[in-house]
């Protein structure tokens, strides 16, 4: 409602072109329910240098986020008002647990959503597919970014019902290494560097676990665990050309290597985030397979453990194998129910495709650029004194480049709740691992009347 | 004399019709000035949603658009394995859970009634508060109380020399933890119901059976229980109601795992229709559970209520 003004300001201010298009397609669309196509935000800002256009910029926009996310962009606010001075910028933590809640049904009822949404990559897909018009296409005006970031988290604004469509621009990703603990390994008389396949994983395990008693990896028995990122790490995801991969050989060995955890009593049973923080401050595990942003979680809530933590390259389901994979990361995109969707898309454009901000927030935040250039700073290769001087960024910021990017559908939620089931099946009542996934694909191919692989 | 006058009275004459209707219909009109807005606040935020609900589990959504598919949605719930475990889990609950629940809540109305009990104020709000906290509040409460490390019942277990259990972690001490919860949180308020049943019964009752050489615990069985069974059968279905509509305990405390093992219509509900967005199944579960509440409740009053009409 206080949005209303701005927009007619926008008008007596006469703002050519892009204003006009854009108010036209607002007023077409209106809510966002079931209009032919998605929004444009039209108009092409050919050298991006923002001079002439941010003197047009008024008004307020809303942003939604969470965590360190909201940190971030209220700090940089402040910059950007100050380049767009006609401009507020209001930044609202919705905290995470209800975030997806929210922009669901603002989606779904077409009003209520801020004018920049924070959305996971891997969640964005599901939303621009269920909802293709409950977002603006940038492609016109963030299109010729594309080369500039990773092309897996690339794929996640382009993807889902899009095709030459850009919803939003990637933010963070998360990139996968080892975290493990020095010392356990150490007292177990393990070298760190023999440490490259899954095989090597499950041995080390159980080594360590005979001489100090400790778990290798905690597993929240609500949720899929490390399935979704053992399969991208294969270069898949639970569906491949549309059709329901869960039978793949990828699926199998991935499924397979979880029991074999299990079965050697190596999984420590947590539940949530809180669960897996505790677990690793109390020194219950010995590793953590995760992504990068990690590193802000050890050095935030764990400082009496600096100098405890080592961080290997994913060990590889072959030596020679894809030695990474991708957990969360994030994406910044305006729903369609923006009216000052100009200002919105150049705060994104602010915040995503400037180097010196993404370092900033790898430095202050931990958020890991999806944006390339960032990823040539020197600060990546300085050496991180939580983890005894190791160059840990640069490590992640080998591996970045090496995520293998992965089809998502608008059935990603429908599938993650039915894999669930089949890996908490084989892990808590030792189903088998293959019988479990020909039943889940069974399920997930009645639910979304998908073919099956194979 | 008396005879004479009440049957003058009778034959006064009827009013013309016209003077009749008039203060009628402007009777009826005054009703719906008061109804008026409940009837519209219930057409609004009841009926339409309603009907619109059901509307909805005859349809499915692709990308946005809605397409009309018939009974699909109840056919795909028939076989829907999450959708069994579901059922199976409140059938579980509702076999186990509600008769304990009940037992107990009358096993302690029965003491709250006894005249020797002090401070029987105090006792029945203690009993009853729980009802009260909020919901996530307990659950939250309780998932501190039974996480599997430094749980404070993990640890009074360890004092006692027992291994700690994996309360919320494990399939089958998952279900049993949910059980726990509930009964703590309904006990309570289904004896101050039940309470309010006992006292409804004259003290005479009691001093009759015990006139006639019963004991205790046949004055109970005997003559106080079957003059409570209208309000047993009212726990019982109110009780009933509440597990097949389920949600926030398993929801905070499990999230329904693991391995499905708490997890209830709703919850599956709330997962099919905002996590995966497919709305017209949602629906249909919603509706699929209230057929089974009607059906449920119907056959306990039947089964429960006979004697009583009898």
């Amino acid at each position: 409602m206080s949005t209303r003004p701005p927009r007619r300001r926008v008008v007596t201010a006469g703002l050519a072109a892009s204003a006009s298009a854009l108010l036209g397609s607002c007023a077409m669309g209106g809510a966002g329910g079931a209009g032919e196509g998605p929004h444009e935000l039209g108009g092409d800002d050919e050298d991006g240098s923002s001079g002439q256009r941010a003197a047009k910029l008024t008004g307020k926009i809303t942003v939604w986020s969470w965590d360190v996310a909201a940190t971030a962009m209220k700090r940089l606010r402040g910059p950007f008002e100050e380049r767009h001075p006609d401009v507020t910028v209001d930044v609202v933590d919705i905290g995470y647990d209800n975030a997806y809640d929210k922009i669901t049904v603002g989606l779904r009822g077409g009003t209520g959503l801020a004018d920049v949404l924070t959305v996971e990559g891997s969640y964005l897909p599901r939303y621009t597919a269920n909802f293709p018009t409950g977002f603006y296409d940038v492609a016109r005006r963030g299109g010729r970014f594309g080369g500039d970031f990773d092309r897996a988290a690339w794929r996640t604004v382009t993807g889902g019902a899009g095709r030459g469509k850009v919803f939003g621009l990637p933010w963070d990703i998360g990139p996968c290494a080892l975290y493990y603990r020095i010392d356990h390994l150490r007292a177990a008389g393990v070298d760190p560097k023999s440490l490259r396949t899954w095989d090597d994983y499950v041995s080390v395990g159980v080594r360590v676990k005979q001489a100090t008693g400790h778990k290798l990896l905690v597993h929240d028995p609500t949720d899929s665990g490390m399935f979704p990122m053992l399969l991208q790490q294969q270069g898949q995801s639970t569906f491949v050309g549309g059709r329901i991969a869960l039978e793949t050989p990828a699926a199998v060995r991935a499924l397979t290597l979880m029991r074999r955890l299990a079965e050697h009593d190596l999984l420590a049973y947590e539940k949530n985030w809180d669960g897996m923080v505790t677990a690793t401050k109390e020194g219950k595990v010995t590793t953590n397979p995760i992504a990068a942003w990690w590193t802000g979680t050890l050095t935030g809530e764990m400082p009496e453990l600096k100098g405890k933590f080592g961080v290997l390259p994913l060990p590889g389901f072959t030596a020679d194998g894809v030695r990474t994979s991708n957990i969360g990361g994030s994406t910044l995109c305006v729903p369609a129910q923006s009216d000052n969707a100009e200002a919105a898309w150049e705060f994104i454009r602010f915040l995503l495709t400037d180097t010196g901000n993404q370092v900033a927030m790898l430095k202050r935040e931990g958020l890991f650029p999806a944006y390339l250039p960032a990823l040539d700073d020197p600060y990546l290769s300085e050496r991180q004194e939580y983890f005894g001087g190791q160059r840990v960024n640069a490590v992640f910021a080998r591996l970045a480049r090496n995520i293998p990017p992965v089809e998502y559908t608008k059935d990603d939620a429908k599938a993650k709740d039915i894999t669930t089931s089949a890996v908490n099946s084989v892990l808590l009542r030792g189903k088998d691992p293959r019988a479990a996934l020909a039943s889940a694909a069974e399920q997930l191919a009645d639910a979304t009347g998908r073919k099956r692989v194979a | 004399m008396v005879a004479l006058d009440s049957g003058k009275h009778t034959v006064v004459p009827a009013p013309s019709p016209r003077t009749a209707r008039r203060p009628r219909r402007r009777q009826r009109h005054v009703g719906w000035v008061f109804a008026g807005p409940a009837a519209a606040l219930f057409a609004l935020f009841f009926a339409y949603p309603l009907g619109a609900s059901l509307l909805q589990s005859f349809t499915a959504e692709d990308a946005g658009s809605l397409r009309w598919v018939g009974l699909d949605q109840y056919q795909r719930l028939l076989h829907d394995p999450a959708f069994a475990d579901a059922l199976v889990n409140t059938g579980l609950i509702l076999v186990m859970q509600v008769p304990v629940m009940v037992g107990l809540a009358l096993l302690l109305a029965a003491l709250l009634n006894q005249s020797w009990l002090r401070f029987r104020g105090t006792w029945r709000a203690v009993h009853f508060l729980p009802a009260v906290t909020t919901l996530v509040a307990y659950a939250v409460v309780f998932q501190v109380l039974l996480k599997t490390d430094n749980g404070l019942v993990n640890q009074m277990l360890g004092a006692v020399g027992l291994s700690p259990i994996d309360w919320l972690n494990d399939p089958t001490w998952a279900r049993v933890s949910l059980i726990l919860t509930l009964t703590w949180r309904w006990t309570g308020y289904n004896a101050v119901i039940l309470l309010a049943g006992l006292q409804s019964i004259g003290k005479e009752q009691y001093e009759a059976a015990a006139l006639d050489g019963a004991s205790t615990f046949t004055t109970y069985t005997r003559v106080i229980l079957p003059q409570l069974r209208p309000v047993v059968l009212f726990c019982v279905i109110t009780s009933t109601i509440g597990t097949l509509q389920l949600f926030d305990e398993n929801y905070v405390l499990t999230r329904g795992g693991p391995d499905d093992a708490t997890l209830t219509p709703v919850v599956y509900l709330y997962k099919v229709g905002f996590q995966q967005f497919d709305f017209g199944y949602a629906a249909a579960i919603a509706w699929v559970v209230v057929a089974l509440i009607a059906a449920i409740s119907a056959a306990q009053y039947f089964a429960f209520g006979r004697e009583r009409r009898r």
